[in-house]
């Protein structure tokens, strides 16, 4: 009896010990966690519920050098998610909502998870209205799903410039592993002005404190301390581009192949540059139609590739007035120097010459075009071992070297020198056979139709080398505007006799030799140079380069026609008519547009219609 | 019959302290700023809970014109119709949260387990009191306590219901141990599940663990087959914990593991609880923020917060004085409660008191330290805190009990 009261009162004892014991502990842990680590949980707790919200900026509107309104931005409505607070079971219901398959909107979950589980990004962009208020009103159901109005690019201007405007893409994760600035949806300029301009059109994202709750449901905005920070829009460009003069041009290259440069010879700013064919970037705008992009992207005509700016073809005769300037600057020939044509020039082979039979000066070599005279010119300068020179001074006129074109993508081309030839041919494996058809713009050399267009600015605005630009200023969204100020330097060799000998005959042309048909504008002066890039697949491709007026050039077009065969019959009278647009306001020669828009390519023998 | 005067109105208070911090803190739950994201049925909780409160002070009091002679006798009753109970709920009860535990009657949904644990602790305190030569000294009768209790226990394990099995299992030792299961047995069956949970952050701490405890139950009881049993099973717990988290365990439940030790490993998924459960807590500093004024508790980071997690309301609105003031009533609770049971006479009168107050405690130790992370989480409710009616009236009832007998004490006939 003793016994058992003595081991209650002590097991009474020992119960109480260990409870007040293990009380203690508790009060000693929460002591912990309440002051010790006030601080530190305090901020966790901050940061677990305010959430930062990035606030789209607009992005910067495009616009044409009078001030036509070419590209801007239209609202659409997006679903976002923040994996973190998102239940995969949800799947099934989020995916009926969307009206899409469960496995697209799984490996959307999955997508959006791979960037983060806790940032919120973009689930899918450019929905339906209608889904967008169903996704809306069911949002209590999916946690972790929220909408956003942002925007996608709009392109109110009767024109398509796909190649120039560029289309944008969501940020994918290589992009996003670049920059901070950038999250997964964010629209980011892939090509063209929009990728070229990116850091201009952006803008900067605004910063929004939010009070969340778990589910990540906004309750507000949070406004102690913290000041959100606004997004500033992005710059707006005015470009050099004359809307109507490249509505114009792509008018006239529907159905056809190739590339047009139109620009200012004195400034470099480009007033039209179109790549045909063309795919349509509005299509790529919105949320990306997976079938046509499939389809640009594999089509057999390229429609994603820049002809205007980075294909390489052999510059053909276009090449030769370069040619007789270099020819005089290294006192190869004199303005009066006469080289005697007898239907081909002989050397180690027989190079076929179209010009009549007779007796060239440099003038009239350019002018009809006679291969004899630049084939001459050229053979002196290799045997003169001048071939680096050669390159060196064609060099400077913008062919061979990078282009600074404010495109991406812009191809270099070839002007090939002896390093060039010891590369493709091997050293001392290369003799004059390969390096006398560059005086007539065949073999290896090889010019963008922009370059092109800027080489013969060179030669018509004095000697100068421009460059080609299509952004004309900047406006920032505080109004400054900053114009974009490029570089005009003068071509120190080259002297002003050279030029006015090359100019003359290249009016000649127009006058009397190749362009005689098509070229001329009624009270314009117009000169040119047509052009040929033999093509061992079908018909040649078809160059003319022109400008006008013939003294005080306003306009340099150069156009490139592929498989079009005879450059006078198929490019000439779309420059002619693009000259006429630009000079006269308007077109007259209907008959002369009707012509071009039926244009079916003809010729009888690609082989002899060699160096036109 | 005796006065109500004569009720302990001590613990009574505690009791009723304790019904309303849990009443506040439901409320800033479910009732607060963004209480419109919540579910109707959640929204109503402070309603459904303060009514609870209510029927169980009537209740409670009203039951003190019973004299313990009627549920003493009725205990194996108790015992069967709480295991059909259990049966059906296996059979036909509702799941919340992952947990078979509900039976569906009529509008109530009741939680057979938490009766369970009343019919239990009465009807295996009935057994070990009923003749004088019946203590757990002797092995068959300690057996046939055991398996008195872990039948329950099993049915709850099935239900899905691990919390609530802890708390059973936890009987065991504590009534063997009431009954005169010898000190140094008695520390040997608690032993494992102590170097286990040392075990689990390093093993070492477990190793240390295993020498201390046999050391001990050596100087309780001088037995050297006692102390070498002791021994080998520490060693084997700690072994088996480490083969355990190495080898036999599925990464999931390894997850889980490794999210109490280091709950920074996977704070998106299992440690997620662990984080913001302490996040709540320690961002409420001394003070707290306030009544409605906890952004943890209102911006709902934590789930089940009106239940499992209500102690980080508390903690994250009160600060340090309000869960302080928490533990210390719950302490100052079981202090007395013992003490009940120490002024006892008659051993089933001591026995149910001390299992009672023993379900207290593991549940207050369980879900506190599973809020402050000294635990891996284990759902279980706070009693007369969490909010849920089968809990709270079964949990006063077991304190009605408890005060019921303590008023009766005199009455008691005394056997021994």
């Amino acid at each position: 009896m003793n016994n058992s009261s003595n081991r209650i009162r002590t097991s009474i004892f020992a119960l109480q010990a260990i409870m007040v014991l293990i009380c203690l502990v508790v009060l000693g842990r929460i002591f912990y966690l309440q002051i010790v680590q006030y601080e530190v949980y305090d901020e966790l707790g901050d940061q677990n519920s305010i959430r930062q919200e990035y606030v789209d900026a607009a992005r910067g509107l495009i616009y044409d050098r009078n001030g036509t309104l070419l590209v801007d931005n239209q609202p659409i409505y997006s679903v976002t998610i923040t994996p973190l607070n998102f239940d995969s079971e949800n799947i099934p219901l989020l995916a009926d909502l969307l009206g899409e398959p469960d496995s697209l909107v799984t490996e959307m979950v999955n997508d959006a998870k791979r960037y983060s589980r806790f940032r919120t990004s973009k689930l899918i962009t450019d929905v339906d209205f209608k889904v967008f208020s169903l996704i809306q009103e069911n949002l209590w159901q999916l946690p972790g799903i929220g909408h956003q109005i942002d925007s996608k690019r709009n392109y109110p201007a009767p024109l398509t410039a796909s190649h120039i405007f560029g289309y944008l893409r969501e940020a994918d994760e290589n992009d996003y592993k670049q920059t901070e600035s950038i999250r997964l949806g964010d629209k980011i300029g892939k090509s063209g002005l929009e990728l070229y301009y990116q850091d201009n059109l952006k803008g900067d994202l605004g910063i929004n404190y939010l009070k969340v709750n778990a589910l990540g449901q906004s309750l507000g905005k949070y406004t102690e301390q913290k000041i959100a920070k606004p997004p500033v829009q992005g710059d707006n460009l005015i470009t050099t581009l004359d809307a109507d003069l490249q509505a114009f041009a792509e008018q006239l290259m529907k159905g056809k192949s190739g590339g047009i440069v139109a620009m200012n010879p004195n400034t470099g700013e480009i007033l039209a540059l179109v790549s045909s064919p063309e795919y349509e970037v509005k299509k790529l705008a919105g949320r990306i139609d997976k079938e046509y992009w499939q389809f640009i992207n594999s089509d057999s005509t390229r429609p994603l590739f820049n002809r205007a700016i980075s294909s390489r073809q052999p510059p053909g005769s276009t090449f030769k007035p370069l040619m007789g300037i270099i020819g005089l600057h290294l006192g190869i020939v004199t303005p009066e120097t006469e080289i005697y044509n007898s239907g081909y020039y002989m050397r180690g082979r027989p190079y076929k010459d179209l010009a009549d039979p007779g007796l060239y000066d440099m003038e009239s070599a350019i002018a009809h075009s006679s291969n004899t005279y630049f084939l001459s010119v050229m053979d002196k300068i290799a045997t003169s071992g001048k071939l680096n020179t050669w390159s060196k001074l064609a060099k400077d006129f913008g062919l061979g070297v990078p282009n600074d074109i404010d495109l991406p993508s812009a191809n270099r081309g070839i002007l090939p020198d002896s390093t060039y030839l010891d590369n493709r041919f091997g050293k001392n494996k290369w003799g004059l056979g390969d390096v006398l058809n560059f005086g007539i713009g065949q073999g290896a050399v090889s010019a963008s139709p922009l370059q092109i267009a800027q080489m013969t600015s060179s030669i018509v605005n004095g000697g100068y080398k421009i460059e080609p630009h299509l952004l004309r200023a900047v406006v920032r969204a505080d109004g400054s505007i900053e114009q974009n100020n490029t570089t005009k330097k003068k071509i120190e060799w080259v002297k002003d006799e050279y030029l006015n000998t090359v100019k003359k005959g290249m009016r000649r042309n127009v006058l009397e030799g190749s362009g005689r048909f098509y070229a001329s504008i009624p009270d314009v002066q117009v000169s040119g140079k047509t052009g040929t890039a033999q093509n061992p697949f079908g018909f040649s491709h078809g160059w003319y380069t022109s400008f006008a007026p013939a003294e005080n050039p306003e306009i340099v077009v150069t156009v490139f026609l592929e498989n079009a065969g005879f450059a006078s019959i198929s490019a000439v009278p779309v420059a002619s008519l693009i000259l006429e647009k630009y000079l006269k306001g308007d077109v007259e020669r209907q008959w002369l547009v009707n012509y071009v828009l039926n244009f079916v390519p003809k010729e009888d023998n690609s082989e002899a219609s060699a160096g036109q | 019959m005796n006065n109500l005067r004569n009720l302990n109105w001590s613990i009574f208070g505690a009791w009723i302290v304790l019904a309303v911090i849990g009443l506040v803190a439901i409320y800033s739950a479910t009732q607060g700023p963004v209480s419109e994201f919540l579910p109707d049925y959640i929204q109503n909780n402070f309603a459904k809970q303060l009514v609870w409160v209510g029927i169980a002070v009537v209740f409670v009091l009203c039951f003190q014109f019973f004299t313990p002679r009627s549920y003493m006798q009725l205990s194996y009753l108790f015992y069967a119709i709480g295991l059909i109970l259990m049966i059906s709920t296996f059979l036909f009860g509702t799941e919340i949260n992952g947990a078979k535990s509900w039976l569906r009657i009529g509008f109530f949904n009741l939680q057979s387990s938490e009766l369970m644990k009343i019919a239990t602790i009465l009807a295996t305190a009935q057994y070990l009191t009923s003749r004088r030569d019946i203590t757990a000294e002797n092995i068959r009768y300690a057996l046939i306590a055991v398996v008195m209790i872990l039948v329950p226990t099993i049915f709850v394990i099935l239900q899905n219901d691990f919390g609530t099995a802890i708390v059973f299992l936890a009987l065991i030792p504590v009534m063997l141990f009431w009954s005169g299961l010898p000190y140094g047995v008695s520390i040997y069956i608690v032993s494992p599940a102590f170097i286990l949970y040392l075990t689990v952050f390093d093993w070492k701490l477990g190793a240390v663990a295993t020498i201390l405890v046999s050391f001990l139950i050596f100087m309780v009881q001088k037995r050297v087959w006692l102390t070498v049993t002791s021994l080998v099973t520490g060693i084997i717990t700690v072994v088996g914990v480490n083969l355990a988290l190495t080898d036999i365990l599925q990464p999931h439940q390894i997850a889980r593991i490794t999210a109490f030790t280091n709950p920074a490993f996977d704070p998106t998924g299992a440690g997620w609880n662990v984080i913001q459960a302490k996040t709540a807590i320690g961002s409420g500093g001394l003070l707290g923020k306030g009544f409605m004024e906890g952004t943890q508790t209102q911006l709902k980071f934590l789930p089940e917060q009106w239940t499992d997690f209500i102690s980080c309301v508390i903690g994250e609105e009160f600060g340090f004085m309000g869960l302080g003031l928490l533990v210390v009533t719950f302490l100052f609770l079981f202090l007395k409660l013992l003490r009940l049971a120490g002024n006892h006479k008659h051993p089933f009168a001591q026995l149910v008191t001390v299992s009672v107050t023993a379900v207290f405690f593991i549940h207050f130790v369980v879900n506190i330290g599973s809020a402050t992370a000294l635990l891996p989480v284990i759902g279980i409710p706070l009693p007369f805190v969490s909010y849920g009616g089968s809990a709270f009236l079964t949990n006063s009832l077991m304190l009605a009990i408890c005060l019921n007998m303590d008023l009766y004490k005199r009455d008691f006939s005394i056997y021994r």
